[in-house]
């Protein structure tokens, strides 16, 4: 379905917001994964309070629902495997990304932009 | 070339803050909505790393109030510009 | 050129609907071709036919059809996140056992996928936000 020449890759979606308090990140998830599941090459881009959903140890919500925890532990299985965090984002928490629960990429503030025109379409969630 | 939007005043909101974190040096930005708020003179400093490529939507400037308040390095367009500014641009990211 | 519209943002709630069908309107008057707009997160509510707001306010839902008729364009509604919020268009009314429905033509209920495709083959795709 993509022209492997081509340096650009299909999709960028940028996760701005944290898992449970709203349905920004199961929804922008959604996309990325159909995305992937129709051959598409995909990124995902943590940003700001985004990348709160890549804690360890996260569990159900208020009424046992489900969170994303479990949906990006299958994003190996879908071929996404570019995972970025806005470095300064991370920082910011007070966190490192060691200790987060998948291996992603740290982007400095000058490497996001680089990011952002590497990719066919933006989506920002 | 990118066209970024966004619809939050830096009053309010540290949306913009992602933005500019994303902008590349030839990007530039429109303001629309209570994004407007920005090219006021007293807000249009947290702008001040992409003056002369900073946009706001004159329709929604007007129903504000806030036309003719602006500060003199932000361009004002129209909604017909702002269809210009997602032809010109290779793509357009929202932040909201 | 041709583009999609992605909108996120509940009508009445967020300006995002009235800047989404404004720049729609400016698209089509410029004579690009407009292929769809896609609703989506708290965009599906957009879709309500039973949104009944006062006279003298803009109607929203029938402003996006008004546009579907006049200029072609597609309205397509994420099926998933409309039936969580209670849009269900005759079909899915009867295979949940629901007695009324609240989605109608032009509007349709679709997959994500369809929002991934227009991404691919149009020009450009804007997003409106709440």
């Amino acid at each position: 379905m993509h022209e492997h020449e081509d340096p650009l890759r299909d999709l960028l979606v940028i996760l701005r917001h944290a898992p449970h308090g709203s349905s920004w990140l199961k929804e922008g998830l959604d996309a990325a994964l159909v995305a992937a599941a129709f051959g598409q090459r995909v990124s995902l881009l943590f940003m700001g309070e985004g990348v709160t959903a890549l804690m360890p140890g996260q569990g159900p919500g208020a009424l046992e629902q489900k969170g994303t925890a479990a949906t990006l532990e299958m994003l190996e299985m879908y071929d996404i495997e570019t995972l970025l965090v806005d470095a300064q984002a991370l920082s910011a928490l007070g966190l490192s990304a060691d200790e987060l629960m998948l291996d992603v990429d740290p982007v400095s503030a000058e490497a996001l932009a680089e990011a952002l025109a590497a990719h066919r379409l933006v989506l920002t969630f | 070339m990118l066209l970024h939007v966004v619809n939050r005043s830096p009053a309010n909101s540290r949306v913009f803050e992602q933005a500019l974190t994303a902008m590349g040096p030839d990007d530039v930005l429109l303001l629309i909505e209570d994004g407007v708020q920005g090219a006021l003179p007293q807000l249009v400093r947290y702008y001040a790393q992409i003056e002369g490529r900073l946009f706001a939507l004159r329709e929604d400037l007007g129903a504000r109030g806030l036309l003719g308040r602006c500060a003199e390095s932000v361009q004002v367009v129209d909604v017909d510009g702002f269809v210009t500014l997602t032809e010109e641009a290779e793509r357009t990211v929202s932040w909201y | 050129m041709r583009y999609a519209i992605l909108l996120m943002g509940a009508p009445y709630s967020h300006q995002a609907s009235h800047s989404a069908l404004r720049f729609a309107r400016a698209l089509v008057a410029r004579g690009h071709c407009l292929e769809a707009v896609f609703f989506y997160h708290d965009g599906v509510h957009n879709a309500s036919r039973l949104a009944a707001p006062p006279q003298d306010e803009p109607h929203l839902v029938d402003a996006w059809a008004d546009l579907s008729r006049e200029h072609g364009v597609s309205l397509q509604v994420c099926i998933a996140a409309a039936l969580r919020r209670g849009l269900l268009d005759e079909r899915e009314a009867a295979r949940h056992g629901k007695e009324g429905n609240s989605v109608a033509a032009p509007f349709e209920l679709t997959g994500l996928g369809q929002l991934i495709d227009l991404g691919t083959r149009c020009d450009r795709l804007v997003t409106f936000g709440p």
